[in-house]
């Protein structure tokens, strides 16, 4: 009897300092001042008690969550051949039935062709493909899709230094990410979300370029008023200040001949630099610089590039566009004198090959005479890459093949040699960072489909200190109230009661820290309504003494029966709370799964505590001597 | 101490007269969710955009719905949010699901408006369309597997008599709350969703305790009258009862108090759920079971039968 008694306090103890110890870091932390706070980061240390303290969800720590998924349309789209106006049609439909319902993208496209009657291989996949297998092969695709963009999104957040970001992949394949301790949400976004979309697309003919190009400026001289009112105003206020001798500033009002008086956004303030002396003959050759001087062609000032795009956007404009065309920017921009320019391409609208292909590219330096001592960019295809690869480069010799990331040009070199194994070199890549860049390019851009952003959460600092003094206080508050009732109204037992209430905090603290699991706001509220029912069992095992003591039975005969007859009682409703935490755990998101967490974590406690903890202190009270009377 | 020293109170004579103050509260309450306020779900089920903000200084709705309509958001809705220069702003615009610009143009819009009271982004929410379908989805999937798990439970551990009593006592709670929560004017998103299924767990906790009395005494005293039984089962659970429901109370008026507006729509229905549960379990679980019986059969079928464990 005494050497189990011994075992009991012993493990009480042996919990006691388990838990100290794991809460010691936790407490660490929370009372750090913030310039101890901020040292202890410089120098590498406070990662080491991060690591072990609390874990804070978003909504406590302040962070971003997003969902992205596989834009599975545009994949599709991209994916498929001789699309025509039924196709157009039908794609249509499938892309607004499947924003509208619960089915998936694939599916309902499977679902809306075969009831139009048109057999899938007409778009995708070869001819003797059935439905089904055409289907299949697009769900492995976006798997593949998401694979390789789980990957991609790694590696990006990797670079950017977040401490513990979390990339998962969830239902319905799309993938969380949770960024704590970022707040601008745009930022980020830029920086992740922006998945890049890279594509080898064919330069047109420098012969087509040019007429192309005629044929615009011929337009535009034609028909003055061409742009917009909008278009008009926004350039009106454009900032005046000539840049070189030749150049004059102008409105496009002027350039136009056309006034409107709306007030422009302010946003909007570029100002258009014109060659003064084409300006009368060519009035949209004006907004380019010819850049042969620098080994380029066709340029415009970044202040000219807006001005530019609207008038492509015209629709008389675009008549004029070859259909199988379309003008890019180069992705970087160079400098002629102190101003910054890009250069204009008219590019192929369908892509030869995409980057999905590609599987490594790097920077090495030339060893061959033409290229000694300068980087090139050497990459690698997969064996599908390979092969279309030699056929695309075969097919069009001397030609150049321009390299598109995310719509805008990073490099078009001349094809030289027909690249038979997949294996090709870029040279002529300009310096060092330039040629790093290209290769970060080939290599991380390789994303074959664009990801949406599904659902979007961020939490500011602010809210997150904010929430976290505010649950700490209704904690207390609430943890107060329930102990000044308890030993109001059941004095010495109550203290009792309080002894494990107070422990059952403790402990369930400590299995948070220790099993890793993160603490949110409603995990908070979960822990405020463990405390308001951590009593609830001592309240039955009380009432029950009392009543046994009614009845005229000995203090320690009615500890006894109180404890044993209120136990069915106490274990029914546990485990209907049990059971409720379990399906808030099945079904909830981030937030509520901390809910869910700390409930139950609560309640597996409580049992311990209010049963275990409590009859061992009234052991240790009536094993001494022999009470006549108990406090409760 | 003790709040109730060996009560004797006649619960199931006096049971119609709380059937009738239920039926108030459940009216009240159902008035409002159909008639005047409705439910108002938040941006987890209705997707959207909803953005917080703190001010500097207070500023008027007025003034923000001004700021808005500049920028073709005139139609936010825009509430307070706690503190007097807190708002919560939501819009329900999702044409290209771009996020985050629907929340620059806010924050653009409010930043020229009120050039010299700088406010901060506390939390902005972007639920697109889809998902705000599938979490409603996954709300209404727990709460039916929930009550499910609830049914399958007592009806293991209790003669289905009481089921039909637990689960009566069961949907009385979670209505009643319900209809209040709507006349409160809360947001219903999936934080409260927990709340309300943590309510069912709790109403359910709370007529267990009642119901176990019951079991026990019925085997005790044999040849009373069911009703004599109920009203001794419930005198004699009446300290933990409410003292139980007090403590939660006490919790989690600390939580709905001093808790913050992030949860305060959660500990409303705590608050209230734990009231009217604790209401319940004395004035409405029990005596359903009587009002059953009553009709259905005798004391005689409510022994513990041979099928069914003994304590």
């Amino acid at each position: 009897m005494r050497g189990k008694f011994l075992a009991k306090n012993l493990l009480i103890l042996a919990l006691l300092v388990w838990s100290g110890i794991s809460l010691w870091p936790t407490y660490k932390m929370q009372s750090m001042e913030p310039d101890v706070r901020a040292r202890m980061e410089s120098e590498g240390k406070l990662k080491k008690i991060t690591g072990k303290a609390i874990r804070l969800g978003l909504d406590l720590q302040g962070g971003i969550y997003l969902v992205y998924e596989v834009d599975m349309p545009s994949l599709a789209e991209k994916n498929a051949g001789n699309r025509d106006s039924r196709f157009e049609e039908l794609f249509q439909k499938v892309k607004e039935e499947a924003a509208k319902g619960d089915e998936s993208f694939i599916p309902v496209l499977g679902r809306v062709f075969q009831e139009a009657g048109i057999p899938l291989h007409r778009y995708w996949g070869s001819r003797d493909d059935s439905d089904e297998k055409i289907l299949r092969e697009m769900e492995k695709e976006s798997r593949d899709a998401l694979d390789r963009a789980m990957e991609k999104l790694r590696n990006r957040i990797d670079q950017f230094g977040v401490s513990e970001p979390s990339i998962q992949k969830i239902r319905g394949n799309r993938i969380l990410i949770e960024l704590p301790g970022l707040s601008n949400v745009q930022q980020a976004k830029d920086q992740i979300g922006k998945t890049a979309l890279l594509e080898f697309r064919l330069l047109k003919d420098p012969q087509v370029y040019g007429d192309v190009l005629d044929r615009i400026d011929k337009a535009v001289a034609r028909e003055k008023g061409i742009l917009s009112a909008d278009t008009a105003a926004s350039a009106e206020q454009m900032a005046v200040k000539p840049k070189t001798s030749q150049d004059t500033v102008l409105s496009v009002n002027e350039l136009f001949g056309e006034t409107d008086e709306t007030p422009a956004p302010a946003a909007t303030g570029d100002s258009i630099i014109v060659d003064q002396n084409i300006f009368q003959k060519n009035p949209f050759y004006a907004l380019f610089r010819n850049a042969r001087m620098q080994g380029r062609e066709v340029a415009a000032s970044v202040n000219n590039i807006r001005a530019i795009e609207q008038i492509l956007a015209k629709p008389e404009i675009q008549k004029l566009i070859p259909s199988d065309a379309e003008f890019l920017w180069s992705s970087e921009t160079f400098k002629i004198g102190d101003e910054d320019f890009r250069e204009l391409f008219l590019v192929k609208s369908e892509a030869e090959l995409t980057g999905d292909h590609l599987t490594d590219a790097r920077v090495t330096i030339g060893s061959d005479v033409k290229n000694a001592g300068q980087p090139v960019v050497s990459f690698a295809m997969d064996r599908k890459g390979g092969r279309d690869f030699a056929r695309i480069t075969g097919a069009n010799l001397r030609k150049r093949l321009a390299i598109v990331l995310d719509g805008r040009i990073v490099s078009a070199p001349v094809i030289n040699d027909r690249i038979p194994n997949g294996r090709g070199v870029i040279e002529g890549v300009g310096k060092m960072d330039e040629a790093n860049w290209l290769a970060i390019c080939l290599r991380i851009g390789a994303l074959p489909a664009n990801l949406t952003i599904m659902e979007e959460r961020s939490v500011g600092p602010t809210l997150g200190q904010d929430s976290i003094n505010r649950g700490k206080t209704a904690a207390i508050v609430g943890t107060l109230l329930v102990i000044l009732f308890m030993a109001v109204y059941y004095r010495l037992s109550g203290l009792i009661a309080n002894i494990a209430l107070l422990l059952n905090v403790f402990f369930l603290l400590a299995v948070l820290v220790q099993f890793g699991f993160t603490l949110t706001m409603p995990g908070i509220a979960g822990i405020v309504l463990t405390i308001g029912m951590a009593v609830d069992a001592n309240v039955l095992v009380f009432e029950r003494i009392r009543e046994e003591l009614r009845t005229g039975k000995t203090v320690r005969a009615s500890i006894e029966a109180g404890y044993s007859r209120a136990f069915s009682a106490i274990i029914d409703s546990n485990i209907t709370t049990l059971l409720t935490a379990f399906v808030l755990y099945q079904f909830g998101t981030g937030a509520v799964k901390g809910f869910a967490v700390t409930l139950s974590i609560g309640i597996v406690v409580n049992m311990f505590t209010s049963l275990f903890v409590t009859r061992v202190i009234f052991e240790h009270i009536t094993s001494r001597r022999t009470l006549t009377r108990l406090s409760i | 101490m003790q709040f109730f020293k060996t009560p004797n109170i006649d619960f199931i004579g006096k049971r119609r007269k709380f059937y009738f103050l239920s039926l108030v509260l459940f009216l009240a309450g159902m008035a409002s969710i159909f008639l005047h306020k409705g439910i108002q779900y938040g941006i987890d089920f209705k997707g959207g955009t909803s953005l917080v903000v703190r001010f500097e200084k207070p500023v008027t709705i007025g003034q923000i719905r001004d700021a808005l309509s500049g920028v073709g958001l005139g139609g936010s809705e825009i509430k307070r949010f706690g503190a007097e220069s807190e708002f919560i702003i939501y819009s329900s615009q999702q044409g290209a699901m771009n996020a985050a610009d629907a929340a620059d143009l806010v924050d653009e819009a409010l930043n020229s408006q009120f050039p010299d009271n700088r406010h901060e982004r506390l939390q902005v929410d972007t639920v697109g369309p889809k998902i705000g379908q599938e979490l409603r989805k996954k709300a209404f999937m727990a709460v039916f597997f929930a009550l499910v798990l609830m049914l399958v439970y007592i009806s293991i551990r209790f003669e289905w008599v009481f089921a039909v009593g637990a689960v009566s006592a069961l949907f009385h709670d979670v209505l009643i709350t319900l209809g209040f929560f709507s006349i409160m004017g809360f947001e219903l998103s999936l934080k409260e969703i927990a709340a309300f299924l943590t309510l069912v767990g709790y109403s359910l906790n709370d007529t267990i305790v009642v119901y176990d009395r019951i079991r026990e005494n019925l085997k005790v005293f044999r040849n009373d009258e069911l009703s004599v039984v109920m009203n001794k089962s419930i005198n004699q659970t009446l300290n933990r009862t409410v003292n139980t429901g007090l403590t939660t109370l006490l919790a989690v008026a600390a939580l709905y108090l001093l808790g913050g507006e992030v949860v305060r729509g959660f500990a409303f229905i705590m608050l209230f759920g734990i009231l009217i549960g604790t209401y319940s379990s004395i004035f409405v679980a029990a005596p359903i079971v009587v009002e059953w019986q009553a009709r259905h059969g005798g004391r005689q079928e409510l022994r513990m039968g041979k099928k069914h464990k003994s304590l």
